[in-house]
């Protein structure tokens, strides 16, 4: 009896935890949710988006996945200010505050990457669980009106830049910029989970 | 010359080849210990890990052949994935626990330059036999295991005895009992049919 409640209870919050990634489509969740940022003030997406959209990256100071794709996070961030599209990188990782992902870690991690977009804290892994993301990086593009167009990963390459082969958000980017079709809405790639409080 | 000096010369030299072939016999000895040293050191028992480069195809085709004899649980983790080194002992140990009903398959999704490394980690695991690498894109290989999967690490997936067909999967690090559970399930539906 005690071992069929527990399974019952593990089936449950699988379902829970699997609820489900943003569908396409979707407006932006808890925009006007203020976080605190890299900087010392406190920032919501919305502050974050730019006239043509909002580029959001799940990340973290404490995953390999990162420190190979992160020298990408600034080519890119620039590439669509120019656009008019906004990024901001959110930290959920709410159980590794005290080992690596606090705040001041997070300012130190900015200072050195020197991070030219807003980098914020996710409290309690709020806006991780309203996206539906689980891993970092993990990527969500939204367009001029606040949709959800991309999410998934920067491209297939984490190791090297120069060997991607398909670049997975910049063409989605291009795409919305110009007003095309966008041919990959959803990606994949292999990333830390994200530490939520409940891990 | 006498019998007797005849026979100390011979005594003599008898003694001085035995010395000779003592020492031949430990010099023989010396370097063969020397090489086999050195080959421990360059190369650590690798005989022990066999670790072989797959596709998600080839990891399905594999569970596939354990169907109606074995339940399988496959456990996706990195080197470099702190929760994954965290549970991998623990999944190790059920492995040895359940070894008659099910077959656990380490699925490595380092990068295949790193191989040396998971080699390395495997041993240190007491892990011996066949071991798997990924060599595949991600975003194919994620959505060819399961569609369900996200991609973070690590993941772990449980078939069937019987059917093959999967019990249970989750991502992130997990207590023994949900292993535990999910085999034990594994195992038995297979046996109700």
């Amino acid at each position: 009896m005690k071992n069929s409640l527990l399974w019952i209870l593990l089936l449950m919050l699988t379902a829970v935890v699997s609820a489900g990634e943003l569908e396409i489509g979707s407006d932006i969740p808890m925009a006007d949710m203020k976080m605190p940022d890299v900087s010392g003030k406190t920032v919501s997406l919305n502050d974050a988006r730019g006239e043509n959209g909002l580029l959001v990256i799940f990340s973290c100071n404490t995953c390999p996945w990162v420190d190979k794709w992160e020298d990408r996070y600034i080519t890119i961030s620039q590439k669509f200010q120019i656009e008019g599209v906004g990024t901001i990188a959110i930290n959920s990782n709410e159980n590794t505050r005290k080992r690596g992902d606090s705040l001041d870690d997070m300012m130190k991690r900015a200072n050195k990457a020197k991070y030219d977009f807003y980098y914020t804290m996710d409290e309690e892994s709020k806006l991780a669980s309203a996206f539906g993301a689980t891993r970092t990086p993990h990527i969500y593009l939204f367009n001029n009106e606040g949709k959800l167009v991309y999410r998934g990963a920067i491209d297939d390459n984490a190791k090297k830049a120069e060997k991607v082969k398909n670049p997975y958000l910049i063409d989605a980017f291009e795409a919305m910029i110009s007003g095309k079709e966008i041919k990959t809405t959803s990606t994949k790639a292999l990333g830390c989970g994200i530490k939520f409080a409940s891990n | 010359m006498t019998w007797a000096a005849v026979c100390r010369i011979g005594q003599e030299e008898i003694k001085k080849r035995f010395a000779q072939s003592l020492f031949h016999h430990f010099n023989m000895l010396r370097w063969n210990t020397i090489l086999f040293l050195l080959l421990m050191m360059v190369h650590p028992s690798q005989a022990d890990v066999n670790l072989k480069e797959v596709s998600a195809s080839d990891i399905l085709s594999a569970v596939a052949e354990y169907k109606g004899e074995k339940a399988v649980l496959v456990n996706y983790w990195a080197t470099w994935c702190g929760p994954c080194v965290e549970e991998f002992p623990m999944i190790v140990h059920l492995a040895e626990q359940f070894a008659d009903d099910a077959i656990i398959l380490f699925v490595s999704t380092d990068w295949l330059d790193a191989k040396q490394r998971v080699i390395e980690f495997l041993q240190k695991q007491g892990v011996t036999g066949l071991s798997l690498i990924k060599n595949q894109n991600d975003n194919e290989f994620i959505d060819s295991i399961s569609r369900e999967w996200s991609g973070a690490l690590p993941f772990t997936i449980v078939y069937d005895k019987n059917t093959g067909n999967v019990v249970d999967f989750w991502e992130g690090k997990q207590p023994e009992k949900r292993f535990f559970y999910a085999i034990e399930k594994a195992i038995s539906e297979g046996n109700q049919r």
